[in-house]
């Protein structure tokens, strides 16, 4: 039990990813039924991947936002896991699995071991950042990664509005007060946030997954980040169009 | 006695209203550049109210439409100022100006809907509608943008677009040249008598009929030296005067926003240059790499991470034109709305004078005075 991680409302541990990439809940019987849904979901993607990014009831929210992300997020090593560790389990995970029945260490395939080390670099280029800026209005959120593009959760009227081009889709949803951002890739590449906020509001929690069609397991890192309060500089600047970023020590006008 | 005193008083106070309005030196300068042109019988004088921005209700919509509704704005008031340069610069037309709004008494109305401005490519629709009612054009005008860079010098909006006003401008003058000049003097009395009876309806409602198919005719017209036609015309040049100031501030507005307007335009292009980049960058040999393997998926990775990075570049931009101009924008939004207020507050006081004056010059006096 990582101790970090006592103040969400789920557990934090994330032993064996496979195969299901959430945090058993123990909620009511109605969040257990989401959570079903949704494990029976990403079963689902990493199985046959069809085209549904989220399960319908997952795109809609009625009213406020479920949760306020917003902020600046420092990444907490020491909690978070460790991505050769997570892969040496997830080749452990493949290799019971593969001699189920037999005697001995259980030992992945090589042919395994090669489909999963892919999601796997991919999972540790995308988290690799260790600083999250993350903004939110009343309809959108806006997460920036550094060497990354923005993920962005665009909501109206409480339903989810999708990020469609030639290259992938992207689509948010929520399930209760976590975040759940789907991109999907051509091939059947997929990758997965999912956002919590602690209840003190100190501490972010996301895990990432990745799956693909080739792959034989999903490759899930949980990662926790603190919240870093940022002094405002001894400058105000704005960001213009003809003279770029604009500063001054008094009040900024135009 | 009394009707005679009201009388005076009303003149007195709507010759002091006109006086008051044609005074400023601003408004004399635009009145002897433009104004002159409506004494030229044969031109017609133009109108071109600020463009439709084609702003779609649904703001789910701006992203995927690549509509961002602040520029849009400013680009619904660029725009119509292209045209009008286009249209003075053709020498075709009498007075050409840009207004706030529609004016239903305008000699020759254009109308003008944004139906996509994307850096790369601009659809105007253009309807084009006489004081008559008849509709002149009413197209789609579509241009791509040229290669060649934007202008650096000039206080043009969007040189590369300039073919597109021009192409309005010829197909105009093409009806115009069609119609020939009993239209046009039918056209210029209808405007007249259009605004006569919006001023004073008790006056000038019969001079106009409105037949079957929605155009109107002109029954009669007044003698010229009708005296209420008089004052109409004296209140419509001074109503000109505070248009063509509202039109001098659009032009201010123009060129204060050009460099930043040009400098936006220059990024639109360097973001359809990356776009291009990313498209071929996706088609590109890694593409074809083992299906799973690591080339594979950085490769589909990359690919959607650089198309959302120009995106996400592409809403920066726009919030920091946004940013550069928002000041530039507000003063000139203040300016013209206080003319307009100034024309509106005028248009009832003189409607209610000019009503009054019908009223008294009408009225037999009562027997016995």
């Amino acid at each position: 039990m990582l101790a970090n991680a006592l103040e969400f409302p789920v557990s934090a541990t994330t032993p064996v990813r496979y195969p299901t990439i959430l945090p058993i809940r123990n909620h009511s019987n109605s969040h257990c039924f989401t959570s079903l849904l949704l494990a029976a979901w990403l079963c689902l993607a990493g199985c046959a991947h069809e085209e549904v990014l989220l399960i319908e009831d997952t795109k809609y929210f009625e009213g406020d936002m479920p949760a306020d992300f917003s902020g600046y997020w420092q990444r907490d090593y020491a909690s978070s896991d460790n991505i050769n560790q997570v892969l040496q389990n997830a080749y452990y995970a493949l290799g019971r699995k593969n001699n189920r029945g037999r005697s001995g260490i259980p030992m992945a395939s090589e042919r395994d071991r090669s489909k999963l080390l892919p999601l796997a670099r991919l999972v540790e280029l995308i988290t690799r950042t260790d600083e999250l800026t993350i903004s939110q209005t009343d309809h959108e959120i806006l997460v920036e990664r550094r060497d990354d593009f923005s993920l962005m959760c665009a909501f109206f009227d409480g339903v989810a509005k999708p990020i469609d081009s030639a290259f992938g889709k992207e689509v948010c949803g929520w399930d209760e007060d976590r975040l759940i951002s789907v991109n999907d890739f051509p091939d059947g590449l997929r990758v997965i946030h999912q956002f919590q906020i602690s209840a003190d509001r100190k501490q972010l929690r996301v895990i990432t997954t990745a799956t693909s069609k080739t792959a034989p397991m999903p490759f899930t890192v949980s990662l926790y980040y603190w919240r870093i309060e940022k002094r405002p500089g001894r400058f105000a600047c704005i960001e213009t169009l003809s003279m770029k970023r604009v500063c001054s020590t008094g009040e900024l006008t135009l | 006695m009394t009707v005679h005193v009201n009388c005076r008083l009303a003149r007195a106070t709507l010759m002091a209203f006109v006086v008051a309005a044609a005074s400023p030196a601003a408004l004399a300068q635009s009145a002897a550049t433009l104004v002159a042109a409506t004494s030229d019988g044969t031109a017609l004088n133009v109108t071109i109210p600020v463009f439709d921005p084609g702003i779609p209700d649904d703001p789910s919509m701006f992203r995927e439409l690549q509509v961002f509704p602040r520029i849009r704005r400013i680009e619904a008031k660029l725009m119509p100022f292209l045209l009008r340069e286009t249209l003075v610069e053709s020498e075709q037309w009498g007075a050409v100006r840009v207004t706030t709004k529609p004016d239903a008494a305008a000699e020759l109305q254009l109308l003008g809907t944004i139906v996509r401005s994307d850096g790369e490519w601009l659809d105007l629709r253009i309807r084009a509608v006489d004081a008559a009612g008849y509709t002149w054009l009413d197209k789609v005008f579509s241009r791509q943008a040229n290669d060649e860079p934007a202008t650096p010098l000039g206080d043009k909006g969007m040189p590369e677009f300039q073919e597109i006003y021009t192409e309005i401008a010829v197909e105009l003058a093409a009806v115009r040249d069609r119609i020939g000049e009993a239209a046009v003097s039918n056209i210029k009395g209808t405007s007249l008598m259009l605004y006569a009876s919006e001023l004073a309806p008790t006056a000038f409602s019969g001079y106009l009929e409105q037949i079957d198919d929605g155009t109107l005719r002109v029954l009669r017209l007044p003698a010229r030296d009708d005296p209420m036609l008089i004052r109409i015309e004296t209140i419509r040049n001074t109503e000109f005067l505070i248009t063509d100031t509202v039109d001098a501030k659009f032009r201010e507005f123009n060129t204060d926003l050009a460099r930043t307007y040009r400098v936006w335009r220059e990024y639109r292009r360097k973001v359809r240059d990356y776009e291009a980049w990313n498209t071929r960058f996706a088609e590109g040999e890694a593409g074809n790499a083992e299906r799973g393997s690591w080339e594979s998926i950085r490769h589909h990775y990359d690919a959607y991470k650089y198309d959302r990075i120009t995106a996400q570049e592409r809403d920066r931009l726009a919030v920091a034109f946004n940013t550069e101009v928002a000041s530039t924008v507000d003063a000139m939004e203040k300016r013209v709305a206080e003319l307009n207020g100034w024309v509106e507050n005028g248009s009832r006081e003189w409607h209610r004078l000019l009503e009054e004056l019908y009223e008294v010059e009408t009225t037999l006096p009562a027997q016995g005075n």
